[in-house]
Order: C-alpha cells, then sequence, then structure tokens
C-alpha cells in the first residue's frame, strides 16, 4: 500500500502541473482587466500604471513560471513558518492578490475557517441526515417513509440553493426573526451565550447546504444498501440467527458502505471548495466568496491559486478514496 | 442405510405457500402474485436427505428458505420437532435457529466478503452461546478441522480462497451450533466437477458424523439419486412426486418425473442414445400466471380432459409414494378425500 | 459578545444620563454598516474602488471635504484657500493649506506637513500603480511652509486648485507608517494597508479583506466628544436586495450603501417603517451615446475609427434629436430608478452653478413632433417597410449596453418608441466585466464602441467638472494607436469645443467657469451625439433610530460619520 501510495503521488506530480498551466491559461486568455471595477472616473493612463504594477503586462509564460515558482516552493514555506515559528520563509514576493495587494495565502487561511464551518458542519449534518435516510429507504422499500424520504431528497438535491437559501432567510430571519440573515465571521465561541449566538447563525446555511448533502448522499447509500439487501450472505447472516438489527447495520451497512464512503471522500474537496452560491446568500465570507468575487475583479493570482489548491485536494482525496476502498473491501489490494 | 418406516419425523411441511407480491403502477399497488412456493406438503425423517429437484424456477430453492424461514411464508405451517416455524415470533425464531441451518449455492455470494473466516464461523458463536474467546477459537478450529480447512486460514478474507474452500467454509458455517437440520441449496451447482463429488462426500461424512438431517436441493439428478434417501419432484410452485430414491428413479409416476428422469445422461452412450428420451415442448408457464387445472397440463405428454380442469390432488397412491396426477386418480379413486395429507404408512 | 456588551453599556449610558448622552464620544454605542460589495483594502490608493474609498473614509482625512451640497469644507485644513485669503496664488499655479491646530494622529503623533509630502511622493511613484493619481495631476512640488503648512505647485496655472488633498480619493497617509511602502514595495505592507494609521474618527481594529472591517472611536480624534459611535462594524459582501432588507426588515444593520434595486421593492421595505431611503445626487448621468463614426461591420478593424469615416445618419443632428424627443425620461427613470433617479437633459447637470436649463425641452415626450421633425427634413419611409431611409439608408441602428435588467427594461422602452418614429433598433447586451473591461482585445468594450448607440453612466469625482468637460477634445478619440483607451466614446469632435476646453483652463472666476461649462453642455447636447437620460443617484437606506446623516455624492457618503449619533 505504501508504495502504493508513493508511485500515485509521485504520478500527480505531471497531473498537478498539467492542470496548473491549463487553469493559468484559461484565467489568463479569458476576457479580464483588474481596473475593470474601478469607476469610470479613473482615467485610462492610471489604469495602464495599475496594470504595469501588478505585473499583468508581462508575458504569459513568463508569469505562469514565476507564479509556479512561488506556489511550490516559497508558499508551502511560509505556510510552515506560520505553523511552526521556524525562521525558514524566503525574502522576497509572495503571490499579492490583484485587489487586496496582500498575500493570496492569506486570504485563504483568513478564510478557511468560515468555510470549514458552515460547509464542514453541513457536509457532516449531511452525512448524519443521509444514513438512517438511506437505511431506512433500502430496508423498507416502497413503504411511505421510503416514498417521502425520495421526494425529500428529490427536491433537496433539485432546488437550488440560492432558492432554498432566500426562501429561508424570508421565513426564519425576516418574518418569524429567529436567525440573523448576516453571518458574523468575526463572532468567537468562548462560552455558552456565544455558541448559542454561532448555532443561530450556522442553523440556517448549514441546513441549506445539509439538505443538499443528504439528498445525494442517502441516495448513494440506498441505491447500494439495496443491492446487498438480496445478497445471499445477508440470508446467511439471518440464518445464523442474528438479531434483524445486527443483519442491517453491521452486516448490510458495512458492505453497503464501502462505495458510499468512497463517495463521501470524493466530496470532500468541495466542503474546502466552499459553496459559493450559499456563502454569497448568507455573507458566510468563505473561500467560495473569496474566489467568486476574485473572478469578477480578474484577480488572477487568487483564481488562479484557489483553483490550483482544489486540483491538489481533489487528487489527494482520489487517492484518499482509492486508498479508503483498500482498507473497506478486503477484496482490494495494492500491492 | 435408512429406514422411513422407523424414524421419526424433524419436519413436517403443510400446505406452504410463498407468493410474491407483484406490484405496478404509479402507486405501486399489489397487483398479482408470483406463486413461488403454491401449496406444499412433505415430512423429512430425522437423519435422512431428502432430495428436492426440478427444472430452474420451479420454486425449489424458495421452498428451501421458506422452510428455514428466511422468507415469511404466505400460509402454511413448518414445524421442526414439533415446533412450529412459519409463525413464530421472532425472538423463538431465533432461539430456534441454531438448530437449522443452510448451505448456499454460491459460497462466494454467501459469505459476508468484510468478514474473516474466523469471524464469519464465529458470530453464530457469539450470538448464540457464551463461550469464552478462547473457546470459541477452539470451536472455529475444530470446525474447520470438521471440513478439512487448514487452520491457519482462519485469519483470511473468503475471497483469497478457492470455490470448494468457500463451500466447506459456508458448511462449516453452518455446522457451528450444532444443527439438526440443514438445507443444502445447490451446494454443488456452482462449483467444479471435480470438486463436486468432494463436497458431496464431505456433506456425506458429516452427515454420519453429527447425525444431520438434509434438505438436498438440486436440479442434477444424478447428484441427488447418489445422495438421497427420498426424492420430491417439484414443478411450478407444487410438488408432483415424492418417494422413495430407488423406487422413484426406477419407476416414476407422474409425466413430468418421467420426462425429467428420461433427460439424464446414461453412462452408456448406445443406451443413451436408444432410451426412449421423452422431450417436452413449450415453456414452462409463469409463477404469475399458472395454467388453470393441473399446472403440468400445458407441457403433459399423457395431458387428459379433466387435467385442463381440475387440479390433481397431491396422494399417496402408494405407500411411501405420492404423486399429484389423474392417471392414479382413474386407478385409485377411492383414496381421494385424505390426498393432501401424507398419512403415516 | 464584546460589542453587543458594549452597546448595553452604551444605552445604559443613554438612559441614565440622557442630557449628558449627545456630547460624549462612544455614547451611542455599537453601529453596523453594509456594503454589498465588501472593501478589499483600506488603502485608497491602492484600489480606486468606491467600496474602498468609503471604508477608508472613516479612517483617512483630507484638507477639505465636500458637503451634501457640494460646498468645500475645511476638514484636517483650518480654512479653505482662496485667491482672497492668500491661499491660492494670483498666477493660479500654486495652493497653500494650514494644517488645523492640535491635529494628531491616531496613535498619538503630530500631523505635520511631512505626511503629505509623502503621500504626494507615495501616490506619484511611477512603480506604484496609484489609482487614484489623477488627483495629483499636474503637481509638480509639495513643499511645506514653516511647521503647519503645505504648499502645493502646479506646473500650470490651475483654476480649481482643490484636487490634491481634497475628498476623500486623495487623504493623507502617515509618513512614518508607510515609509517603507514606496513604488513596487506597496504590496508587502499588508498590515499598512490593511489598517492604516489615520486622523480619523475611528481606527481599524481588525480588517478582513473582502469581508467585515470592525472599528472604534480614534482616543485621539480632534474632537473630544465625537464620534458618537464607540465601535462600528462595516460588513461586505452579499446582494443589494438583501443589504436592503438587513436594514429595511430585520434591522440586523443600520445602514446600507447603493441599494440599486426595485424601485418598488425598496418603497415596499421602507414602508414597514424600520428604515429610511435617502438619495444623493452628484453628476452621474445614464446616457445614449450615438456614434459619430461608422461602425459598418464590413469595414472590419477600422470601423468606429476615424478611418472609417462619419457614420452614415447619426452624425446628422436631426436624427438624434427626433431619437432624443421620443423618449418619455420620466418613465424610464420611474420604471428603473424609482428615488434613485431624475429625468435629465443635460449631460453635465450638477453642481447647480453649471447645470444648463437650456435643453430642458426634452423632458416631455414628443413623439408626433419627432416625427414632423423627421417628415420636414425628408427623412420618410420610401420603400414601405416602416422604417425611415437617410439618403437610401434604412434608419437600422445597433443598441448595446451592459448587461443589467433595468438597462435592459430601458432599452427595451427605447426601442418601442423609436419604432413607432420609424427606428429600428437591434438590441444587444454585454457582460458589464468585458463591457466595461477595457480589453483592448475584445471587440465588446464601450471604448471600441462597435455599435451605432451605447447606454451606459458615467461621472467625474469631485465638483469640478473641468477635466470631465475635456473629455470630448477632439484629440481624445479612442482608437488602435491608443490601445482604444480615450475618454471621447461616441467620437465627437468640434473646434469650437476645444476652444472652450482652452477657454475653461484658463479661468479662475466661478461664475465665468460656470458659464463656460453650461455652454459646453449645450453645445455637447445639441449636436445629438450624446442623448442624457436620467440624473442618477446614490441611494442608501438607513435605521430610522439613525441620526446626522447628510448624504453626500460629491464625498464619500460616510463624510460625517462623526456626526452619526443613535437616536433616543
Amino acid at each position: 500500500m505504501l508504495t502504493y501510495t508513493i508511485r500515485r503521488l509521485i504520478l500527480a506530480i505531471p497531473t498537478l502541473l498539467f492542470i496548473s498551466f491549463i487553469i493559468f491559461l484559461i484565467v489568463k486568455l479569458s476576457p479580464s482587466d483588474p481596473t475593470a471595477g474601478l469607476p469610470l472616473t479613473i482615467p485610462p493612463e492610471v489604469r495602464e500604471q495599475i496594470r504595469e504594477s501588478l505585473g499583468v503586462n508581462d508575458p504569459v509564460l513568463v508569469q505562469y513560471f514565476k507564479w509556479l515558482k512561488l506556489m511550490v516552493w516559497d508558499e508551502p514555506l511560509h505556510l510552515i513558518e506560520n505553523a511552526t515559528g521556524w525562521q525558514v520563509a524566503p525574502e522576497g514576493p509572495r503571490i499579492i492578490s490583484y485587489q487586496t495587494r496582500s498575500p493570496v495565502m492569506e486570504l485563504i487561511i483568513q478564510r478557511l475557517p468560515q468555510t470549514l464551518w458552515v460547509v464542514g458542519t453541513s457536509y457532516i449534518v449531511g452525512i448524519l441526515i443521509a444514513l438512517p435516510l438511506g437505511i431506512i429507504s433500502a430496508y423498507r422499500q416502497y413503504s411511505v417513509f421510503d416514498q417521502v424520504g425520495t421526494f425529500i431528497s428529490m427536491v433537496g438535491f433539485s432546488v437550488p440553493t440560492f432558492f432554498t437559501g432566500v426562501l429561508f432567510i424570508v421565513i426564519f430571519a425576516v418574518n418569524l426573526g429567529w436567525f440573523p440573515s448576516v453571518y458574523d465571521t468575526t463572532h468567537e465561541v468562548t462560552d455558552w451565550d456565544s455558541f448559542v449566538v454561532q448555532l443561530k447563525q450556522i442553523i440556517m446555511p448549514v441546513m441549506v447546504l445539509g439538505l443538499y448533502n443528504a439528498s445525494q448522499i442517502s441516495r448513494y447509500l440506498r441505491a447500494s444498501m439495496l443491492d446487498n439487501l438480496n445478497q445471499d450472505y445477508v440470508r446467511t447472516a439471518r440464518a445464523k440467527g442474528l438479531n434483524e438489527r445486527v443483519v442491517v447495520l453491521v452486516h448490510v451497512l458495512k458492505n453497503s458502505m464501502i462505495p458510499v464512503v468512497t463517495v463521501i471522500a470524493l466530496n470532500v474537496p468541495a466542503v474546502f471548495g466552499g459553496a459559493i452560491i450559499t456563502e454569497q446568500v448568507f455573507k458566510v465570507n468563505g473561500i467560495g466568496q473569496l474566489l467568486i468575487i476574485a473572478i469578477q475583479s480578474g484577480d488572477v493570482p487568487v483564481v488562479q491559486t484557489v483553483s490550483f489548491i482544489f486540483a491538489v485536494l481533489i487528487v489527494l482525496f482520489s487517492l484518499i478514496a482509492d486508498l479508503l476502498y483498500g482498507v473497506l473491501d478486503p477484496r482490494i489490494r495494492y500491492d | 442405510m435408512f429406514d422411513a418406516k422407523t424414524a421419526k419425523k424433524l419436519v413436517e411441511v403443510r400446505d406452504l405457500k410463498m407468493h410474491f407480491p407483484i406490484r405496478s403502477g404509479l402507486l405501486r399497488r399489489v397487483t398479482g402474485a408470483v406463486k413461488a412456493v403454491d401449496g406444499v406438503s412433505f415430512d423429512i425423517f430425522e437423519g435422512e436427505t431428502l432430495g428436492l429437484v426440478g427444472e430452474s424456477g420451479c420454486g425449489k430453492s424458495t421452498c428451501g428458505r421458506a422452510v428455514l424461514r428466511l422468507y415469511e411464508p404466505t400460509s402454511g405451517s413448518i414445524k421442526l420437532d414439533g415446533e412450529e416455524i412459519a409463525t413464530a415470533p421472532f425472538d423463538k425464531l431465533r432461539r430456534l435457529r441454531p438448530k437449522m441451518q443452510m448451505v448456499f449455492q454460491d459460497p462466494q455470494a454467501s459469505l459476508n466478503p468484510r468478514m474473516t473466516v474466523a469471524g464469519i464461523i464465529g458470530e453464530p458463536l457469539m450470538e448464540h452461546t457464551k463461550l469464552s474467546e478462547k473457546e470459541r477459537l477452539d470451536r472455529i478450529y475444530q470446525l474447520m478441522d470438521a471440513v478439512g480447512l487448514n487452520r491457519d486460514f482462519a485469519n483470511r478474507y473468503p475471497h483469497e480462497f478457492s470455490g470448494g474452500q468457500r463451500q466447506r467454509i459456508g458448511i462449516a458455517r453452518a455446522l457451528a451450533l450444532n444443527p439438526k437440520f440443514i438445507v443444502c441449496d445447490e451446494p454443488i451447482a456452482a462449483l467444479d466437477v471435480s470438486i463436486q463429488a468432494q463436497v458431496v462426500n464431505l456433506l456425506e461424512e458429516l452427515q454420519d458424523e453429527f447425525g444431520l438431517t438434509y434438505l438436498f436441493i438440486s436440479h442434477d439428478l444424478s447428484m441427488v439419486r447418489h445422495i438421497a434417501d427420498r426424492v420430491a419432484v417439484m414443478y411450478l410452485g407444487k410438488v408432483v412426486e415424492l418417494g422413495a430414491r430407488d423406487v422413484l428413479y426406477d419407476a416414476p409416476l407422474h409425466p413430468y418425473t418421467e420426462a425429467l428422469l428420461s433427460a439424464v445422461p446414461e453412462p452408456d452412450p448406445v443406451s443413451h442414445d436408444e432410451a426412449n428420451r421423452i422431450i417436452l415442448q413449450g415453456d414452462v408457464p409463469s409463477p404469475a400466471n399458472p395454467p388453470q387445472g393441473c399446472n403440468f397440463c400445458t407441457r403433459c405428454p399423457k395431458v387428459m380432459a379433466i387435467c385442463r380442469q381440475i387440479d390433481p390432488e397431491f396422494r399417496e397412491v402408494k405407500p411411501g409414494r405420492f404423486v399429484a396426477c389423474h392417471l392414479y386418480n382413474e386407478t385409485r379413486p377411492e383414496t381421494a378425500g385424505n390426498a393432501a395429507q401424507p398419512t403415516e404408512a | 459578545m464584546k460589542k453587543r456588551y458594549s452597546l448595553l453599556l452604551g444605552a445604559a449610558a443613554l438612559a441614565l444620563a440622557p442630557a449628558a448622552a449627545m456630547a460624549e464620544r462612544g455614547s451611542s454605542g455599537h453601529l453596523n454598516i453594509i456594503y454589498w460589495q465588501a472593501p478589499s483594502t483600506l488603502n485608497p490608493y491602492l484600489s480606486g474602488g468606491t467600496k474602498e474609498v468609503e471604508s477608508a473614509s472613516l479612517i483617512l482625512e483630507s484638507m477639505a471635504r465636500f458637503d451634501q451640497d457640494g460646498n468645500m469644507v475645511p476638514w484636517l485644513a483650518s480654512e479653505i484657500p482662496t485667491i482672497e485669503n492668500g491661499g491660492v496664488s494670483e498666477d493660479l499655479t500654486s495652493i497653500t493649506w494650514t494644517i488645523g491646530d492640535g491635529i494628531t494622529w491616531s496613535d498619538g503623533t503630530p500631523l505635520t506637513p511631512a505626511d503629505f509630502i509623502f503621500t504626494w511622493q507615495y501616490c506619484t511613484h511611477p512603480e506604484g500603480g496609484c489609482a487614484q493619481a489623477s488627483s495629483y495631476d499636474g503637481v509638480t512640488n509639495v513643499e511645506a511652509v514653516g511647521d503647519n503648512q503645505v504648499r502645493v505647485t502646479f506646473g500650470a496655472p490651475t483654476p480649481f486648485p482643490y484636487t490634491a488633498f481634497v475628498g476623500s480619493e486623495s487623504p493623507v497617509i502617515q509618513a512614518a507608517q508607510f515609509a517603507d511602502c514606496l513604488g513596487a514595495r506597496a504590496p508587502e505592507c499588508t498590515d499598512a494597508n490593511f489598517g492604516p494609521i489615520g486622523t480619523g474618527p475611528f481606527v481599524v481594529d481588525e480588517f478582513r479583506p473582502n469581508d467585515v472591517i470592525e472599528m472604534s472611536a480614534n482616543p485621539n480624534f480632534r474632537f473630544p466628544d465625537r464620534p458618537y459611535f464607540a465601535t462600528v462594524t462595516f460588513k461586505g459582501g452579499g446582494d443589494a436586495t438583501a443589504a436592503a432588507r438587513s436594514v429595511c426588515e430585520t434591522g440586523e444593520f443600520d445602514y446600507a450603501w447603493n441599494l440599486q434595486i426595485d424601485p418598488t421593492i425598496l418603497a415596499q421595505m421602507e414602508a414597514q417603517g424600520r428604515c429610511n431611503v435617502v438619495t444623493a445626487f452628484g453628476t452621474s448621468v445614464e446616457r445614449l451615446h450615438l456614434n459619430q463614426t461608422n461602425p459598418d461591420p464590413a469595414l472590419g478593424d477600422i470601423r468606429s475609427t476615424a478611418e472609417a469615416g462619419p457614420h452614415p445618419f447619426l452624425t446628422d443632428p436631426i436624427v438624434g434629436q427626433a431619437m432624443s424627443m421620443a423618449i418619455d425620461r420620466a418613465l424610464i427613470t420611474e420604471i428603473g430608478y424609482g428615488a434613485g433617479g431624475q429625468p435629465t437633459c443635460n449631460v453635465l447637470p450638477a453642481p447647480e452653478l453649471y447645470a444648463s436649463t437650456a435643453n430642458d425641452a426634452c423632458l416631455v415626450q414628443d413623439i408626433p413632433g419627432a416625427i414632423a421633425l423627421l417628415d420636414g427634413a425628408g427623412i420618410v419611409d420610401t420603400d414601405g417597410d416602416g422604417i425611415r431611409e437617410y439618403n437610401g439608408i434604412p434608419l437600422r441602428v445597433l443598441y448595446q449596453t451592459s448587461t443589467n435588467a433595468v438597462r435592459q427594461d430601458t432599452q427595451a422602452l427605447i426601442k418601442q418608441w423609436w419604432a413607432e418614429i420609424g427606428i429600428d433598433a437591434e438590441l444587444r447586451n454585454i457582460d458589464a466585466s468585458v463591457f466595461f473591461g477595457g480589453d483592448p482585445a475584445s471587440p465588446d468594450t464601450f471604448q471600441k464602441f462597435y455599435a451605432d448607440i451605447e447606454m451606459y453612466t458615467n461621472n467625474f469625482a469631485g465638483v469640478d467638472p473641468q477635466a470631465y468637460m475635456a473629455n470630448w477634445a477632439c484629440d481624445e478619440w479612442p482608437g488602435p494607436d491608443t490601445q482604444w483607451q480615450g475618454s471621447n466614446i461616441q467620437r465627437f469632435c468640434m473646434e469650437e469645443y476645444d476652444a472652450l476646453i482652452e477657454e475653461l483652463a484658463g479661468t479662475a472666476d466661478l461664475q465665468e467657469r460656470g458659464r463656460i461649462a453650461r455652454e459646453m453642455n449645450d453645445m455637447l447636447v445639441q449636436s445629438y451625439s450624446i442623448i442624457p437620460l436620467v440624473h442618477r443617484g446614490g441611494v442608501s437606506a438607513h435605521a430610522v433610530t439613525l441620526e446626522g446623516i447628510l448624504m453626500s455624492d460629491w464625498d464619500s457618503e460616510l463624510w460625517n460619520i462623526m456626526d452619526w449619533r443613535r437616536a433616543q
């Protein structure tokens, strides 16, 4: 397994280089201008000077290699320095956002907690909802519970979050006044009261996203459970005189979770990516909102870096999913 | 050899029905039923092997599963050692489980792929006994020895074994709780021919050793002839003929049994070619929509007008021989009336 | 929790000592402001966006600011320099500002002329990419005079010298803090850019780019009783509707900026009684530009340039006049802008001194008049297809603008009115980031103008129109030789107009400047190369409990935040 992992990681390097170059070209060749968002009162000569100072006018390949060198060498060293306090970070330039003129990594680090809090919680909530939903739906296939569960899943899956999000705000924030409509990113949980405040502000975005995640995962689990419920080994388990709960939760669920865990692992990068629309609706200024604003304002370094980190995460989590498969399913061995 | 007349009845099945609902339409209402097992009655005597034969899809596997109540039977009664299984509440059923076990057709599919051999064999011990870990492991090794598996393999997963070895695991697992009655559902159908004999011999040895009673389900008539003491023939959800092996094989009564046996290859090619083979015309009707009258009337070479009207009763036409056919109602009309109840002879 | 605590404290203070409350710094507690576009830096010199300039205006200040009527108010300066008081030299080449007494930075150090000199150097450094460089146009030197005066010298006589260090776009930054941040090193000073030390009423506690700013009252602020608010949360993100909702419906925020949403929705929200909608009109005008050059796609790369030749019919003012007469500006305003707009016939609608009244006839729609005008000029439909021909060329126009619901509504209305007078318009809308993106490689920018007519809003910063009116000089045409940079979008050119630009640049007398500017406005409008539609204002909403707001479109709309307070 170790050699397999190492081989996969080495193979990932050319993949990621290729991805980074493609992202770079796409971002670079699309018509975007970091000064486009400025008021028209700012004259063209000044705009040109701004572009010049941002290095937008350098040749594309020069920009790419500058970025790549910073991304794979300087920035990781800065991360290490931040985390450990060792003086390893090199002097000199970093990847600078056009909008804020500050290091892109700092922006990402600043926004990660919000995204992990909201999107991560919603993912966990989604899984927690999906497990019983999928299990019972499959076990009682075509029952009323299953039909209702299927209906809710379809709704959760097909109604876009910008609709459910605004609907939640109108109902729970405007009409009922239970929850705030604007997420306070500076809020810190220090005691019970502040925890309640955090709970109130997080509940709507978490439910909106959680519903979506739950729909997806519960469908996978239901299908996988149905596959397994008709297998002979389930009959064997029943013939052993096992409790029905043990039959379903140990024998069937354990086997059904193999593909589902893979799906869950593969979707983890999306948690880091945030949920662009939901973050925008609830003003949870996380990674998703960072990305969308960067796209809107032609902030190439941010778009480039965030996309590249996603690419790394996706490659990494596909590997993790594959390894998990090997751990969960004794029939699969990587040698 | 087994003597039916003196042995005690271990399993009594009466008018067992297993209908699967057919759902259709928007609301998935029940619009019909697949009559997989439709009124089956037989007894199995302690220590004997009852062979259950029939074509694919005739309901013999369903029958075997229903007997162990791996399905919820639609109606009928199943008694094991005098205790009712068909309607037993769940807890009681669970206590009865150790007495009756099953060996499945596909050893690969019937073993949980995420459990080791020791886990698979040991699980029923954990569930039903209070053995210590050490005792349990001893018992597992003992069982592995009994079925001829190397003890070193205890911590391996099922996929690491060959088909024959897997079936041995399945058998060891079935034996774990000292059952009296084992349903062998086509236990050799998925195995290579060279392995089949080994497994069948193992089953026979174990029967002698532990005094087991088998319901041996198979479509392989030669194998049944080898292992079974008595044989029941199923067609389209019903048992059409039941009798002691040699009598049944030598002189089948039911036209379907006759046709089935004529298809068995003879070791001697000349006699095989010259044998008066009965080729059945047409297909087996759908169990969701069986024909009126005798189930076999659509294909029977000896069909009569009455066969299309009235379903023949299953009854004892000679001592120990049961058949469901109008041919024998003409010769023995006086026995009509107690047909569905095989009486003690 | 902390801020809520202080809010309670503030409320308690109000309850206990209502008479004294108004006089105390921090007595109004906590203020929540929402800008649906979040500031990405607090250094306005590194980003010229409104959101950055206005958020920074709470911290950084300049010599003078503009009030709600466009009047200059001395801010850091003790008075506004003029020729009369000797602050502006007779030859109009220098202006000398006097720093008010006892003004310190929030870190307690005194504000000195050196800070102003540094600020000028900072923004004019050739590698800095300063977004406000035009504020220092023409400035040749900034020097200290004594220890409390700053003299700004211009290379040429400058009749309106109130550009450098005036308004929220060119505030003074602290020399000590930014000393190592000149030129290319500007981006390395993240801490300074995100937390500038200022002279203003608030100091930055925490800045999260594109998200939120936490601020508290400046303990060293020059007015001991102000600001009335102790702390401010300046949240960014979301959209205009959500921002309006958070002030007018949920009450989570006290002030929401730039609510360009459907006027009927905003009116409904206001009717719930939690908020007041406020507007301020500056110089923004939604207008149509009529391409004076030929944009025929058959001409390929030379279309819409001088080389392409004049437009086949839009150079005739009769056509433009008829188009203008056919438009019901009041209806467009009502549907799309509500309180945030007024019909206008001038490209230079304000300040009042510069606003012409010569063109006000256009305020009333006159379709029969437009038809009569075209008929009279012999521009008639000769082939019976319902579209008039001009010398045999049908009056078909391609009418483009940026993608925006209000603009598409306006396009549809105007198309219908023009159809009634026999002019056919083909509508097109382009994503704003492309349209305003200025990418020389894109054919869809407003500068390239590969269309007959285009619509957008423009304005100018500050109160003096000199630079703005110079946009329409003959040599300001965008074209391939200048990478399509250039401000004379409709390719207008008149010698008389260029002469007036010269004249304005040499006139110091305010009344005379007003006359010249009005004349230029009339000349432009009556050429019908430009058709003004709506004078647009800023629309904001504040909680009814908030007092002291004097919204100005001439400066940051938060310009007087030190006077804002919570009503009792």
